[in-house]
């Protein structure tokens, strides 16, 4: 097992510019993620076999991003998936040649944001994929989510995907937003902070409307039907600004795809885990682990930087990683007082800086809770086991108060996803059936953070090697 | 191009691209079936989270979306019987 | 009488507790069974669930064997359906010293009633086809089975509230006083309780529990591991575990595996189970690959750590609580799961003044005499 000062998890912005400062700073740093290449998820790399014009069409700024960590003495453990984190710190993965584990006097969680999706019925149909993976089919695997696809939902990325289908060669049946335009038009203020980025937004709304894409303001999915052998029958209806439908009129689309996300989630799967404190922070994309001014978790050595620590946009998420390895390297002893403060304080201004135009633009993505009220009883909300609403709502009424409760009495989160998906809404729906988010809490954090193939976990070994422990009492 | 199969059937693929990117641009989109529903399933997140794109390849239980194709690589339904 | 005021209090809501307060309610008392959290979600909720012979301690076969019978009735008496099935179970030797071992336990465990047979490598396969051929003998009982653990809270809470069961999750208690009435139960954040007897049945967390009472029992505390696999095809249809009970391993209906046999973690009764070993979980792994080879084909969703009590004679502690009136213990029952209808039942039998059936295991044995105070 080899050791390092610092294991990042998450090669993303923030991990990345963690990994590059803490070992500009003197530390021995590894960073494993479970990609191919770094960027996580909004400068996702094309995969390298594909041709020189897809590379080219590569964010800039992720390309720089490699460019720099290829030319850092950073260890980089790509193509490897953490499957575990223990106090100490251990941090395991499986590879691929295998498991591996690594250790560390610090670890910082760089693991990002997951999407969310407010149930409707039909969302399980697979023409429906989620807005934020429909970034990734656009920007690392050059295909379209169908020929012609409603995008919908609510948040900056209901633009960046209809501007991709667009620019792809694709046709946008519609963009349905749960924001009114004046909510958008309220973040002007914050948006100042990013002019290049204002700019970008009001290029691509004229090239919207070029293309004919109507925007349904407030306004969200009612159903998705299959019609014929390839498309399906979108109902689309009008909304208050809680998110609760009203009554008319309703729209209906025949589409082949249909792009639908509700915002991001913080990752914490490491934090929860390791049974760090968490807060919930509504605006910043519900629960996050409690941080101080250094980046430090309540589990002293674990630190969290980026979309993990509570959305707040790639922005922000590379000024907070690079100034997390900065306090990790003060933290570990390799950067004086003097010297951090002065570094430090340049760093604390971008963040900031950038975390407002974050926080503006995750406040758009924040979950409304009169959508999630008016999920009817039929729609299946944990998409793993196929439990509906309705089976929630018996088991509350059998007296489960508590998202693990919930759990155990209805298999909602125990699939293969482990409530990485449904957990979010399940406990904001728990929330309507009584109770605050606090009282109903998060699934327990446990091992391994994605399913893991029994096979490539065992190994091969002759039964005569296997390390037992003294047998059971009679 | 190579080829990868998938339930017996020939795909044709890029290079470098997923198994789930190859199967939806051949037009098959739902990749298994949910557990107790039966309802059809097929990649949603992308990012290797909601393992609603499960496949076996080549023996091995993987979301399909993080699974790059190989030639003549052997997949099928990630539906359990 | 005050609506906070019982003839007996239940403290802790596992499936020890449950029992116990079901069973004095049915007899006519006043009854109320009070948690810190929710109904079950300790040992009682996140178990193997095997109601197993071949993992029992020789001595408690018996009551093993009625608590089993309970199980599978549970929708007569309990009216509710946990999941409880039977099966057949297995015990599998892999080498010399183990076949040694098998044979040696599993008379040890006929004697005491277990209808437990050692067969061939291949009567076992004709019984058991996913078992790995290398085998070179097994122990089988046609009496084993399983119970879906995390459906028991369920299960009880509503036959607790029919039985007319006042029951307080969510507020722990603090201590417990003594006063002419009977006992006081201080409770975290909310009134007190007041009630002529009281039942503990606190789990790993029983120590802590007596201490209040001035008494000094101590109570180990495990951290079991268990694994859960995704859905897979059918591969098994009984419980196999191994000689040296290190593996219990059983497909439910919806097609998960359940990986357990005691592998340790790390916790303790404060933080509760918190930590896996990756050693001991792909230790864990190796051993149930290798018994049941096709459990290579699928992947492993979620490894989760629970606290079993243990005492020191690792014997169970329940019955009156000694110096004292109308208090009383249970708990640290091995295989607790499996008996816990039964000796939950004899307990409340004993409170309600009749003669058990079975003999209880005093909890005056364990005791030690009162820590100094600092
Ligand atoms: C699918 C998706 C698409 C998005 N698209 C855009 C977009 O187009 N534009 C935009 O501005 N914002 C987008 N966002 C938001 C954006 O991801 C974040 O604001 C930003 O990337 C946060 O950076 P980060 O470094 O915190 O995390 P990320 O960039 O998400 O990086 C986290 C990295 O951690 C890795 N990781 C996580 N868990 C493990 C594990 N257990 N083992 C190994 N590796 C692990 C992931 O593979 C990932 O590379 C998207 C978010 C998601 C989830
Ligand atoms: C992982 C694991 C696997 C197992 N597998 C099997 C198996 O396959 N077969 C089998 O027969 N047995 C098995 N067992 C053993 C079995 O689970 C236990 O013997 C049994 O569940 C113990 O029940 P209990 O009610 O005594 O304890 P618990 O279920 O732990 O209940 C104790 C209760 O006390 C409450 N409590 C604690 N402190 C306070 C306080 N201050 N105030 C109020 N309430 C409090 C707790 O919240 C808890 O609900 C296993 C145990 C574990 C941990
Ligand atoms: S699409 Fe979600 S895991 Fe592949």
């Amino acid at each position: 097992m080899s050791a390092a000062d610092l294991i990042i998890v998450g090669g993303g912005p923030a991990g990345v510019e963690a990994a590059l400062e803490a070992e500009a700073h003197g530390l021995s740093v590894i960073l494993m993620d479970e990609a191919p290449q770094a960027g996580g998820q909004v400068y996702r790399a094309p995969p390298r076999a594909f041709s020189g014009a897809i590379q080219r069409q590569a964010d800039p700024i992720g390309v720089r991003l490699r460019d720099r960590l290829s030319a850092s003495r950073v260890q980089q453990f790509f193509d490897h998936t953490v499957w575990s984190v223990s106090p100490g710190f251990r941090v395991d993965a499986l590879g691929p040649k295998g498991p591996v584990s690594y250790e560390a006097r610090a670890v910082l969680a760089a693991s990002g944001a997951q999407e969310r999706v407010v149930p409707f019925p039909g969302w399980t149909r697979p023409e429906i994929v989620g807005l934020a993976g429909a970034t990734i089919m656009l920007k690392s695997q050059g295909i379209l989510p169908g020929r012609l696809t409603l995008v919908a939902g609510q948040g900056p990325l209901l633009l960046i995907v209809a501007i991709g289908i667009l620019k792809a060669g694709g046709r946008v049946a519609a963009i349905v937003d749960l924001a009114s335009r004046a909510e958008w038009l309220a973040d002007w203020p914050a948006l100042a902070s990013r002019p290049d980025l204002a700019v970008r937004g009001l290029a691509w709304r004229a090239k919207l409307a070029r293309a004919g894409v109507p925007i349904l303001y407030r306004h969200a999915i009612r159903q998705v039907e299959k019609v014929g052998a390839r498309r399906v029958s979108v109902t689309v209806g009008p909304v208050a600004a809680n998110g609760m439908p009203l009554a008319a009129p309703l729209r209906g689309f025949e589409v082949d795809a249909v792009a639908v996300g509700n915002g991001l989630t913080a990752s914490t799967d490491i934090t929860r885990l390791l049974r760090a404190e968490h807060h919930f922070e509504p605006l910043r994309g519900g629960w996050a682990p409690k941080l101080d001014a250094y980046y430090r978790s309540s589990v002293s050595g674990l630190y969290v930087a980026g979309d993990g620590a509570g959305i707040a946009g790639a922005a922000a998420a590379a000024c907070d990683g690079r100034l997390a390895g900065l306090c990790i390297a003060h933290d570990l002893g390799t950067v004086a007082e003097a010297e951090f403060r002065r570094a430090a304080a340049p760093l604390r201004r971008d963040a900031a800086r950038a975390r407002r135009f974050g926080t503006a633009m995750a406040k758009l993505m924040a979950l409304r809770q009169g959508q999630v009220q008016a999920i009817p009883p039929e729609t299946v909300l944990c998409r793993c086991e196929d439990i509906t609403r309705a089976e929630l709502t018996r088991a509350v009424g059998d007296g489960a108060r508590s998202l693990n409760q919930l759990k155990a009495w209805t298999r909602c989160g125990m699939g293969p996803c482990q409530g990485r998906i449904c957990g979010d809404v399940v406990g904001a729906v728990l929330v309507v059936e009584g109770g605050t988010r606090e009282d109903v809490g998060q699934f327990t954090g446990r091992t391994p953070f994605r399913p893991l193939p029994l096979d490539q976990l065992a190994g091969d070994l002759a039964y005569a090697d296997l390390k037992l422990p003294p047998p059971a009492p009679l | 191009m190579i080829r990868f199969f998938f339930d017996g059937r020939p795909i044709e693929a890029y290079p470098g691209e997923s198994v789930a990117a190859a199967l939806r641009a051949a037009g098959i989109l739902a990749l298994r079936r949910s557990p107790r529903e039966g309802s059809p399933r097929g990649s949603f997140c992308w990012m290797g989270l909601c393992q609603e794109c499960t496949v076996v390849a080549d023996g091995v239980r993987r979301p399909a979306c993080r699974l790059e194709v190989a030639g003549g690589m052997v997949v099928s339904s990630g539906a359990v019987p | 009488m005050s609506e906070l005021t019982f003839d007996s209090a239940v403290i802790g809501a596992g499936v020890m507790g449950a029992n116990v307060a079901l069973w004095l309610a049915r007899g006519g008392m006043r009854t109320t069974l009070i948690d810190r959290g929710e109904i079950c979600r300790e040992a009682s909720g996140v178990n193997a669930g095997t109601l197993t012979l071949h993992m029992t301690r020789a001595a408690l076969i018996p009551y093993a064997m009625k608590g089993r019978a309970l199980w599978l009735s549970s929708q007569a008496w309990l009216g509710a359906d946990v999941g409880a099935r039977s099966a057949s179970g297995f015990s599998l030797a892999f080498t010399e010293a183990e076949e040694e071992m098998l044979v040696k336990r599993a008379e040890a465990r006929s004697a005491m009633g277990a209808p437990i047979r050692i067969v061939t490598p291949a009567e076992a396969r004709a019984i058991e086809p996913g078992i790995n051929p290398t085998i070179r003998a097994a122990a089988f009982c046609a009496l084993d089975g399983h119970v879906t653990a995390y459906l028991t809270g369920r299960g009880y809470r509503a036959a607790l509230l029919q039985a007319g069961v006042a029951l307080h999750e969510g507020h722990g208690v603090e201590g417990i006083g003594v006063s002419d009435a009977g006992y006081v139960i201080r409770r975290c954040g909310a009134a007190p309780i007041h009630a002529r007897r009281i039942v503990l049945a606190g789990g790993v967390w029983l120590e802590t529990m007596l201490a209040w009472l001035g008494q000094h029992v101590s109570v180990r505390c495990l951290i079991n591991q268990l694994i859960v696999t995704e859905r897979m095809r059918p591969v098994m249809r009984s419980v196999v575990g191994i000689a040296n009970g290190l593996l219990s391993l059983k497909q439910f209906e919806n097609g998960t595996v359940l990986i357990g046999g005691g592998w340790q973690g790390k916790g303790d009764p404060i933080r509760g189970g918190i930590e896996p070993i990756p050693d001991n979980l792909i230790g864990n792994i190796q051993l149930a690959r290798h018994a049941i080879p096709a459990l290579g084909e699928t992947r492993v969703l979620r490894i989760w750590l629970g606290l079993e009590s243990e005492t020191e004679d690792a014997m169970p502690m329940v019955g009156p609580l000694p110096g004292l009136t109308e208090a009383y213990v249970i708990g640290c029952v091995h295989s607790g799961y499996t008996s816990a209808p039964y000796i939950g039942r004899l307990l409340a039998e004993r409170i309600l003044g009749r003669e058990p059936e079975q003999p209880l295991f005093d909890p005056a044995r364990l005791m030690k005499p009162r820590q100094e105070q600092a």
